[in-house]
């Protein structure tokens, strides 16, 4: 099957969700390049889960809509979740009396793509035991059976609704291992949701940043090391922030006549607003991904 | 723009299938109960049979009808038909999904009712019970029937077991309304909200129906309780249709 697309593998225009009073997502325009692992970032209750079963359609926006390789989630349901490995948040026990291997083929009956023989592999990788039900198994063991599930049909799409959860850290260093081996092997975009970003800081190349709903920030990793830097200026006494620098500041503390700034523009162009506006910079530092996202999460940004 | 293969999704005929494989999976440890039940049954009314006792009553009717409209929470135990489930992560058109569901439940019932009427023949023959007389202790197309309706129920109301004791309620309100007007004292009530008269032609439609009366008379209770089946079942699994925007949280 064949099927022009546009190069974001994934996309959404103006997706909001609400759930009675609550927001859940506000106008957010993703915007997923083909092949990306984009990392979907933000706290808890932050929308990040919402938006990934929007693309499944298990949750129905309020208004918006998305489209994953070009298809539209809702009018093309089937073919988008044909292309989709998905790992939910939450492992709901729904096939408790099932053992694992049975659970396996049965998923498998609804891929066509399904690979046998990289299932198999996959679950020696996973030490997955087939002949266990799945009602007993660990939070982490239902893990690592839901990447086995994920991953057999070799999907062009993963979604992985915090994939770490519930891993302890040998097992998740080892998943998330491969998981690198598996996107070495397949072409596929991947999306990422989770509030730890130290977890899959390795293999994050576009990160966007939800708050409350609200996707405040979405870029490349390369764009948001190069643009996302920490200022340390020598201000004069009584100095006060210039408007124009206020509106792209990230965080900023001040000792003395010392101001710490995190702020989002070229270097060079941050630097001479700041030398304009009187201020002397006297070190810049590029930030560590989850430094640089925290900032965009921080609190401290109003001055 | 780029070109890429996608992958494809999957036949019909492979869904249903898998749909039958695992209702026939989540209903087995009930199966086995009732294998069991059934086979000190045997034990006993077989007993009964060489001991020149009756052993067999051949006259009365067995609740498959209830058993029929309650199968349906069976068939759909865990499966959330409200929630994001991994069933409605499969890339199958949500509304065929559902009723491949309800079928694969349909072809487990079927299978159940014909091994339970052949027991019972099994059972007459050896009682010298006429076969016909056995046969219509079984009313298989009421039964088929009543799981459409429990079916529509399960997949159409997000609490369906809330809407079930609360029909519940109603209609003993109603029937102890209509005791209450039916009294000669209360003659001039004889009329009023009570459900005496549709629940007598409920009651006609369903003697006429499971006894086995002239066949036209069945033809048209069938094909009635059958197309309200149907249509409860298609508005109730259109719920779930991939094709809503907006509003409907899913599943």
């Amino acid at each position: 099957m064949n099927a022009r697309t546009e190069s974001f593998a994934v996309a959404t225009h103006g997706l909001s969700m609400r759930y009675g009073k609550q927001t859940a997502l506000d106008a957010v325009d993703l915007r997923v390049p083909e092949g990306a692992v984009y990392v979907l970032i933000g706290a808890n209750g932050a929308g990040k889960s919402s938006a990934m079963k929007a693309l499944l359609n298990l949750e129905r926006a309020d208004e918006g809509r998305a489209e994953v390789f070009g298809l539209d989630t809702i009018e093309d349901g089937p073919r988008v979740r044909a292309q989709v490995g998905y790992i939910p948040e939450a492992w709901e026990q729904a096939h408790s009396w099932l053992t694992c291997g049975q659970l396996i083929r049965h998923v498998a009956a609804h891929y066509p793509a399904w690979d046998q023989a990289y299932a198999a592999q996959l679950v020696e990788i996973f030490g997955v035991r087939p002949e266990r039900k799945t009602a007993t198994l660990s939070k982490g063991e239902s893990r690592r059976l839901q990447f086995v599930l994920a991953l057999a049909h070799r999907p062009p799409l993963l979604l992985l609704d915090e994939p770490a959860d519930g891993l302890d850290p040998v097992v998740r260093n080892r998943t998330l291992a491969h998981l690198a081996e598996h996107l070495a092997d397949t072409p596929t975009t991947v999306i990422i949701s989770t509030h730890h970003v130290h977890e899959v800081e390795s293999l994050a190349d576009h990160v966007g940043v939800l708050d409350a709903g609200r996707l405040v920030a979405q870029l490349s990793r390369d764009d948001l090391r190069r643009t996302v830097r920490r200022y340390r200026v020598e201000v004069p006494e009584g100095w006060e922030a210039p408007l124009e620098l206020r509106t792209p500041t990230l965080r900023r503390s001040r000792g003395g006549r010392e101001m710490q700034w995190t702020l989002i523009g070229e270097e060079h162009d941050v630097t001479a607003r700041l030398t304009a506006a009187g201020a002397t910079v006297r070190d810049v530092t590029p930030l560590a991904l989850e430094e640089a996202v925290l900032a965009f999460l921080s609190e401290e940004v109003a001055p | 723009m780029i070109d890429m293969t996608l992958h494809p999704t999957p036949r019909w005929r492979g869904v249903v299938l898998a749909q039958i494989r695992i209702v026939g999976l989540v209903l087995k440890p009930a199966a086995l109960v009732v294998a069991a039940v059934l086979s000190i049954g045997t034990v006993v009314i077989v007993g009964e049979i060489i001991g020149g006792g009756p052993g067999f009553d051949s006259s009365e009717t067995f609740p498959t009808l209830l058993i029929g409209f309650l199968y349906p929470f069976a068939v759909w135990r865990n499966e959330k038909p409200f929630g994001p489930g991994l069933f409605w992560t499969f890339p199958v058109e949500r509304r065929g999904l559902a009723l491949a569901k309800v079928f694969a439940g349909f072809v487990w019932l079927m299978g159940a009712l014909a091994v339970f009427v052949m027991w019972l023949l099994a059972l007459g023959f050896l009682a010298d019970a006429p076969p016909a007389r056995t046969i219509t202790r079984v009313p298989v197309t009421a039964t088929a029937a009543m799981y459409l309706f429990g079916s529509a129920l399960v997949l159409g109301l997000r609490h369906p077991l809330r809407w079930l004791l609360g029909a519940g309620g109603v209609l003993f309100l109603m029937n102890m309304l209509g005791n209450v007007v039916n009294r000669p004292e209360n003659r001039e009530w004889q009329y009023v909200p009570g459900s005496d008269a549709f629940l007598s032609v409920t009651r006609r439609a369903f003697a006429a129906w499971v006894t086995l009366p002239e066949p036209t008379q069945w033809a048209i209770s069938t094909l009635l309780m059958f197309g309200g089946g149907f249509a409860a079942l298609w508005a109730a699994a259109s719920r779930h249709r991939d094709r809503r925007r907006h509003r409907n949280r899913h599943g």
